[in-house]
């Protein structure tokens, strides 16, 4: 196995402290040891050393949300991303991808979705369709949005024409390489994917990233990898707390106590946490999980619900266990990959909504 | 084991616990070999193998532990508990082989329990998430090892742990209320109903600290407290440690700090100085007081006063405030020891009479045998009658080969330990023994071991409940 000098020392740096173990939402929620960082490092480890082979580790890094919690908790600069998508590629090349991975990277290649759907819901087609081509302003749904949580993804459109936005969604929208940058790590495909994703956004001067993980594609992966994105890109939330500070979209002050729940990708990597505040503040008052910001517990992701949903189901309860403990009542999703996670558990008596469904409700 | 057995008894334990909580995994059995023992790491480290288990099995509560127990004892398989692996004496290793018992699908909270001030929760709940349900209600659990993020209610009870608080809130020991376990032949218990009855002698006592060879902790609950009004950090720098061993014993017939921390003059100029800041020469002590403000503002003043009979140079509250903040910064990379190099730790507890005398005991040791290795020391636990070492050694080039640097390893541990039981010290204080000390137990309890062994004989006739391990 040919890890980077790079990636060998972000291996090795772990120094199994297990000072992240606390905060990993997969091994909290499955209660095996396999799924924290060091148990990652230390199969890795061992097969860079050549002692294993990648076969017998490779499952357990597609355990891996790639939320960064323990990015964030530990010092040694560690950085799973970097060796798990490498552990990914190299996987891939040696014939030892478990199947269905490579079952999602077929559907990506067939459909251009990891999931293998062809159609669109009705509404969100036409909802699409009755927006005007001709825009400076994309909305960028993301294939999450448009396959998982299509109502939300109709929510977001309605909310933004509410404002008087004048934005398009593409109707072939390209895929912005997140799904294939998670399942395939850095192949030359996922470049290619993230090159002909820039080429068809380019032509705006504003991108409106619905999900953040599109978001943290466009802001991080696109830079590192020296893919030119000439548009401005935003988050979905900042755009949004942007319209209300600016008096186009002015959602009355009810009597809601929210709970926002941050995504990962959001909070952490993109470091933003401010805006979804502002927006729900707005519209109500906020009650803060213990876990919140910057140390969020990731609720779900939707690729990984494809091939592990038990241990999925079992993130998000726990999740909604945390929301209960503090008496949360309205828990509020700002990415479909937590939405559609929570939505499943949905505990009786208690109300989960989208951010952008929030504000319609206050309008 | 032949094929078909193996066979046998991987199907009655996926019935036991569930086809997905019993894995044979390579990776599973990779990430169950290898704890936080020097030793251990040191074995990956140098691309070796260490012990493995046959099967991985995770129960979701005492019923399933007690069927896994169950076939181990028919088929006289080992059985060895993991929690969350931080242990540092290979006391989680499976070195016979057999099942290794994952105890953290036991990490429900069941009850925060404000009327009596406890926790009921699953022992193999990570002690960071007690201690968030705590906080979640205004409490704590004040228990603040530098483990807190990783390691268990079980390990921390089966290790006999301690936290930084200990001088005010006390050890694992003096926080739990009631435990259930279950026996190696399956039977499931509960102690007694309270901590403290005339009840004959302490179940309690008897499986904390038993390294999961008597049973297997399923259930605790756990001690919580209020949450201090204030809490006060006093820096202090004495110039010889015996006078900071007069004033810390004299402070202590009088009030309890929380924390209470020596340092040598070696880790005063190493850890203390890179950390906390401390630039001037001596035996830096932190002291920390807490509670209710009133009651914090008069014991202030009198730890001022005794410690100033004593020569101490008052630092303010500044160090120690950095102190607290970085407190488990002192165990993250650049600051912890690590390898590539050799150490461990070595914490021994005596009264104040023979504690000083210890500590010279064992450096001299160390430093004479192996002058190799560089031995630095602190105080972090003190009672009203004693105080215990948390004293490392160093050894900065350990052999490449993995069997001479064990050899290495296992002879420094011998001369350091047993320099501290000839001066009236223990094996150790709350690390636990586990594989790395369990010849020592021996040495220190001579016919009195034979206490443990019986209890072990009466409960595990088979022997399959974590062999080799506390010298059982
Ligand atoms: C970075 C770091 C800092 C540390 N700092 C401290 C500190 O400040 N204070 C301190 O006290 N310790 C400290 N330790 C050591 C460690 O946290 C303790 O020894 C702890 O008690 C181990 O608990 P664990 O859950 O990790 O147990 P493991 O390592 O998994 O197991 C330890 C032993 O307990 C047994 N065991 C585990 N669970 C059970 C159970 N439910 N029933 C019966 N037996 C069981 C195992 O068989 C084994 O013998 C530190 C460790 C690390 C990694
Ligand atoms: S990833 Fe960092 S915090 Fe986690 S075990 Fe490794 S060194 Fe410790
Ligand atoms: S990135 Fe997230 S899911 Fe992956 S090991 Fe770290 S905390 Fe766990």
């Amino acid at each position: 196995m040919h890890f980077t000098e790079k990636s060998r020392k972000t291996i090795d740096a772990c120094r199994f402290c297990w000072m992240c173990r606390h905060i990993c939402p997969i091994g909290n929620a499955t209660g095996m040891e396999r799924n924290t960082a060091r148990a990652r490092a230390l199969g890795l480890s061992m097969v860079a050393r050549g002692v294993e082979e990648i076969g017998a580790s490779i499952a357990n890094v597609y355990e891996c949300a790639l939320c960064g919690a323990c990015t964030k908790e530990c010092l040694t600069a560690w950085d799973p991303i970097l060796f798990t998508t490498e552990a990914k590629l190299e996987a891939a090349m040696a014939g030892e991808m478990p199947e269905y991975i490579v079952s999602m990277i077929e559907n990506i290649e067939r459909t251009g979705n990891a999931y293998g759907k062809t159609e669109l819901c009705t509404r969100l087609s036409e909802s699409i369709a009755s927006l005007p081509t001709d825009a400076e302003t994309v909305l960028f749904l993301g294939k999450n949005a448009m396959y998982r949580t299509c109502r939300q993804a109709c929510a977001a459109i309605e909310l933004l024409k509410k404002a008087g936005v004048s934005f398009t969604v593409l109707t072939d929208e390209p895929s912005s390489g997140w799904d294939l940058f998670f399942l395939a790590g850095g192949a030359e495909e996922t470049r290619q994917t993230m090159k002909a994703c820039a080429a068809s956004l380019n032509s705006f001067k504003t991108v409106v990233a619905y999900d953040p993980n599109d978001a943290r594609m466009f802001r991080r992966q696109f830079k590192e990898w020296g893919i030119g994105l000439n548009a401005e890109v935003k988050t979905f939330t900042e755009f949004t707390a942007e319209l209300i500070a600016s008096g186009k979209l002015t959602p009355k002050k009810s009597a809601s106590v929210f709970t926002f729940q941050d995504p990962a990708s959001l909070a952490r990597d993109l470091e933003e946490t401010v805006p979804a505040r502002e927006i729900l503040n707005a519209c109500g008052t906020t009650l803060e999980m213990l876990m919140n910001g910057r140390d969020t517990n990731l609720a779900g992701n939707l690729l990984m619900a494809e091939y592990m949903p038990e241990a999925m189901t079992k993130v998000a309860v726990r999740r909604w266990e945390e929301a209960q403990r503090i008496g949360a009542s309205i828990l509020v999703t700002a990415n479909p990959d937590d939405y559609a996670a929570l939505e499943t558990v949905k505990p009786e008596g208690c109300r989960l909504i989208s951010i952008e469904e929030a504000v319609l409700e206050c309008l | 084991m032949n094929k078909f057995l193996f066979s046998m008894i991987l199907t009655e334990l996926e019935d036991a616990v569930g086809i997905e909580n019993c894995s044979t995994r390579a990776i599973d059995k990779l990430t169950h070999s290898v704890d936080y023992f020097w030793l251990s790491r040191l074995f990956v480290d140098r691309g070796e193998k260490m012990p493995e288990a046959d099967f991985v099995v995770s129960p979701k509560d005492a019923k399933e532990v007690s069927k896994v127990l169950k076939i181990a004892n028919y088929y006289k398989i080992p059985v060895t508990t993991w929690g969350g692996g931080g242990g540092t004496q290979g006391g989680a290793i499976p070195v016979c082989g057999g099942i290794v018992l994952d105890t953290k699908r036991m990490n429900q909270i069941f009850d925060v329990n404000t009327d009596s001030m406890y926790i009921e929760c699953g022992a193999g709940s990570i002690y960071k998430h007690i201690e968030n349900a705590a906080n979640e209600k205004g409490y704590a659990t004040m228990h603040y090892p530098s483990s807190l993020n990783c390691s268990t209610v079980g390990g921390f009870l089966a290790h006999r742990g301690i936290g930084v608080v200990s001088t005010k809130y006390g050890k694992i020991d003096d926080m739990v209320l009631q435990m259930e376990v279950v026996l190696p032949n399956g039977d499931i218990i509960e102690t007694s109903p309270a901590p403290k009855h005339a009840a004959g002698p302490d179940l309690n006592q008897i499986f904390i600290g038993s390294e999961g060879t008597l049973g297997i902790i399923t259930k605790a609950q756990m001690r919580i407290y209020n949450q201090p009004e204030e809490r006060r950090f006093r820096g202090f720098l004495f110039q010889d440690m015996h006078n900071a061993f007069l004033a810390g014993k004299e402070l202590l017939q009088k009030i309890k700090p929380s924390v209470m921390r020596l340092y040598d003059e070696t880790e005063t100029g190493s850890i203390i100085k890179k950390i906390v800041g401390v630039e001037k020469k001596g035996a830096f002590m932190n002291i920390a007081i807490e509670g209710i403000a009133e009651i914090v503002a008069i014991e202030e003043k009198i730890l001022l006063e005794t410690f100033a009979k004593y020569g101490a140079e008052d630092l303010g509250s500044e160090y120690g405030e950095k102190w607290w903040k970085e407190k488990i910064t002192f165990f993250y990379p650049g600051h912890a020891l690590d390898l590539p190099w050799m150490f461990g730790t070595m914490d021994s507890i005596a009264p104040f009479d023979k504690i000083e005398q210890i500590y010279w005991a064992m450096k001299n040791a160390v430093e004479s045998n192996f002058p190799m290795a560089r031995f630095i020391a602190h105080f972090s636990h003190w009672y009203e009658w004693g105080a215990m070492i948390y004293d490392r050694f160093i050894v900065e080039e350990p052999p490449q080969d993995p069997v001479e640097a064990l050899r290495l390893h296992q002879q420094i541990w011998n001369c350091g330990v047993r320099a501290a039981l000839e001066n009236g010290g223990v094996v150790n204080d709350h690390h636990g023994v586990g594989i790395k000390l369990g010849r020592l137990m021996k040495e220190q309890y001579g016919p009195a071991m034979q206490v443990f062994e019986g209890l072990k004989k009466q409960l595990d006739p088979n022997n399959i409940l974590n062999p080799f391990k506390l010298g059982l």
